[in-house]
């Protein structure tokens, strides 16, 4: 996941690299995020996640898009 | 065999030798700590790797990364606790404050434009670019080029 300055340069980045684009999100969006990604990860009771755990945290931060989500 | 008790212990210790030291410990270092063989050892690191605990470099028992941790240089550091981590990606970049629970200095280049970038966390708040002319009220965008259905396909990419 790579920071860009702009729309206009992730197009950029894309065409260049011949990849499609993904999804694109504000660096607040992505704290917030982190925040529930991160929080308890030095934990010795952290045992990873399921998908549906990690499916939920999407949830919760608003992500809604099929992106997050693993079709089944 | 490994024990399930003990898996998790190796990996609250890697994560936490990261956090404190800003590298992953060697499975020699491991197996000291534990007082287990370094065949034991490197059976939990690569139990851990298999269940994305972390990330092995192929074919060794080096972590590469230990998310948001990486182990080695980036274009995303993070200042904190009179320390510099480095992170896997912008994403990492803002897991590792939050992970440390501290204030931080965030410095990145950002992709195509190579624009070097400053950002501060404190209390719990992430400012943007502080370094920027404009006092960073342009937002800072983080592409996610694959869906999380594709995220182990190619962690490195990824």
């Amino acid at each position: 996941m790579l920071l860009f300055r702009s729309e206009e340069w992730i197009d950029k980045w894309c065409k260049r690299n011949n990849l499609g684009r993904g999804e694109v999100l504000t660096i607040n969006n992505v704290w917030e995020l982190s925040k529930l990604w991160y929080q308890n990860r030095l934990s010795l009771e952290y045992h990873g996640r399921s998908v549906e755990q990690a499916e939920e945290i999407f949830r919760q931060a608003g992500l809604t898009s099929k992106f997050w989500y693993i079709q089944r | 065999m490994t024990s399930e008790t003990l898996l998790w212990q190796v990996r609250h210790f890697v994560y936490n030798h990261f956090a404190d030291t800003t590298h992953a410990p060697t499975v020699n270092e491991t197996a000291r700590h534990f007082n287990i063989s370094t065949e034991e050892a490197g059976n939990y690191y690569t139990e851990l790797h298999s269940r994305h605990a972390f990330f092995l470099e192929p074919e060794t028992l080096t972590v590469r990364m230990a998310w948001p941790f990486s182990a080695v240089p980036t274009i995303f550091k993070v200042h904190a606790n009179g320390k510099t981590y480095y992170a896997n990606c912008a994403w990492d970049m803002l897991g590792i404050p939050i992970l440390l629970q501290s204030d931080a200095i965030l410095e990145a280049v950002c992709t195509e434009s190579n624009d070097s970038v400053q950002l501060e966390v404190k209390n719990g708040n992430i400012a943007q670019d502080i370094a920027a002319e404009d006092g960073g009220s342009s937002g800072l965008l983080v592409h996610f080029p694959l869906p999380f259905a594709r995220w182990y396909e190619d962690v490195v990419f990824t």
